[in-house]
């Protein structure tokens, strides 16, 4: 396989050519993603090889095929270039990032505790499909992403899957929807919103399972609006229901449903600020880009390559 | 070569001693009533050998039918070349497979073998060996 002999290659630092990016405001989420199809050159690849520790590179190498170590090395590579981006503290080598996984296996940055370096408050968190690779950041906000193809086929039937794992509520709206395709794109949407939230709450699936929460999405209203600088769009009021636990603070997850390049729907779920009031309507903001690290990065966000579909977002 | 007439077996050539070939075929002789057949009367264990393996596998806890259907409904959900490895050592996430998929295939086994398996164990589920053991475990409880 070519990259296992380009490799030992040394590249001189290449984190002097990632574009700096200051931290998410409150409420804010970055949203970076990769589209493989556009990485094809084999020194580029090598050159995020180079950034990944021994465990990872272990990792990438043992996945069977071409596509699938392209695929899980650009996870790596984009989890790590885009966090250094943030620049805390000064200059940050992607190679020199350390992460960990906490109790419940979700992965987190271990920040170096220098004297002085106070723990910056970055969460991110990372998903992909077979086209697209994405990360999404925030500063002091549990955040949780998923994307998945429009098109991506279920081989199982939807409403025997949606009876199996969804709730109530989800399979009867389900069952409501008479178009197949449309139905398709539903319970895709659906997933990602469910998955999006079982990653924010980072605590593993069996802290929640798919069956004991409700994703409710209100579509009284859809309007967009310009307000000063920003688009305000209000697709839709998406909110997340615990069966078990009706008291549990669910009021306190926030959720935007977006559609990318026209091929993936994308659900972010972040933790509402604390100073918010219970109730209170706020938006997320979304800043995206299109990203291929070292090489450019294309703020999206307000094109026709983000669209949002579900939730209260501010571009 | 032997082959029954009536319980539709077919055993290809082996030696007394049970020394194992690369056949492919598997023997289960369960059915049999009288044969003459050159071995010693004794029972041994279904066995299965892939081409080219350098060892065999006895696998205790799932039988080689069970590993073979799992194998089967994997590559079928992942959509893998007919050439990829899959093996009861492989692990879903190294073959490609997300969460979704994981989750569609826990569901084909259910189908396939009528179990049900909670949410929570599903999700423990990490290579084919995993299921395959978890669906014999599941299927002598019932």
């Amino acid at each position: 396989m070519k990259m296992r002999c380009c490799f030992q290659r040394s590249f001189c630092s290449a984190s002097s050519s990632l574009v700096p990016v200051q931290l998410p405001s409150p409420m804010e989420t970055h949203f970076w993603y990769v589209l493989p199809d556009q990485v094809k050159s084999v020194s580029l690849l090598n050159q995020y090889m180079g950034l990944l520790s021994p465990i990872e590179k272990e990792n990438v190498l043992s996945m069977p095929g071409h596509q699938l170590q392209k695929r899980a090395l650009l996870a790596r590579a984009l989890v790590r270039t885009t966090i250094a981006r943030y620049q805390i503290n000064g200059h940050v080598d992607p190679r020199s990032l350390k992460f960990k996984k906490n109790i419940h296996g979700k992965p987190e940055v271990v920040w170096q505790s220098e004297d002085g370096w106070c723990q910056p408050h970055l969460h991110f968190n990372i998903s992909h499909s077979s086209s697209m690779i994405a990360c999404g950041v925030t500063s002091n906000s549990r955040i949780g992403i998923d994307v998945e193809e429009k098109q991506r086929k279920i081989k199982n039937n939807i409403l025997a899957f949606a009876r199996r794992y969804f709730s109530l509520h989800e399979i009867e709206y389900l069952s409501s929807i008479s178009d197949s395709e449309v139905q398709h794109q539903e319970f895709i949407k659906l997933w990602t919103l469910k998955e999006a939230y079982v990653k924010a709450l980072g605590k593993g699936f069996s802290a929640a399972p798919f069956k004991t929460f409700t994703i409710h999405v209100k579509t009284d209203y859809k309007r967009s609006f310009v307000l000063a600088e920003d688009l305000l769009f209000e697709a839709s009021e998406i909110m997340v229901e615990s069966l078990n636990d009706p008291k549990s603070l669910t009021s306190s997850w926030q959720f935007a449903l977006l559609e990318l390049v026209g091929s993936h729907y994308a659900a972010i779920c972040m933790e509402k600020d604390k100073s918010i009031k219970v109730g209170m309507k706020v938006p997320v903001r979304l800043t995206a880009w299109k990203t291929i690290p070292f090489v450019e990065d294309e703020c999206v966000s307000g094109t026709d390559a983000v669209i949002p579909i579900g939730g209260l977002i501010k571009l | 070569m032997a082959s029954i007439a009536g319980a539709s077996i077919s055993i290809t050539s082996f030696s007394s001693s049970l020394k194992l070939t690369t056949q492919t075929s598997s023997i289960g002789i369960s059915s049999l009533r009288s044969v003459s057949l050159p071995i010693s009367g004794r029972s041994f264990p279904s066995l299965r050998l892939r081409k080219g393996a350098s060892r065999f596998r006895v696998s205790c806890a799932a039988k080689p039918e069970t590993l073979d259907k799992v194998c089967e409904i994997v590559r079928n959900q992942l959509a893998l070349a007919p050439d990829a490895v899959v093996n009861g050592e492989s692990k879903f996430v190294a073959l490609g497979a997300d969460s979704l998929d994981t989750v569609e295939i826990v569901m084909g086994l259910e189908e396939e073998f009528g179990i049900s398996v909670e949410e929570e164990t599903a999700q423990s589920i990490v290579s084919v060996q995993d299921a395959a053991d978890l669906i014999e475990k599941l299927l002598e409880k019932k």
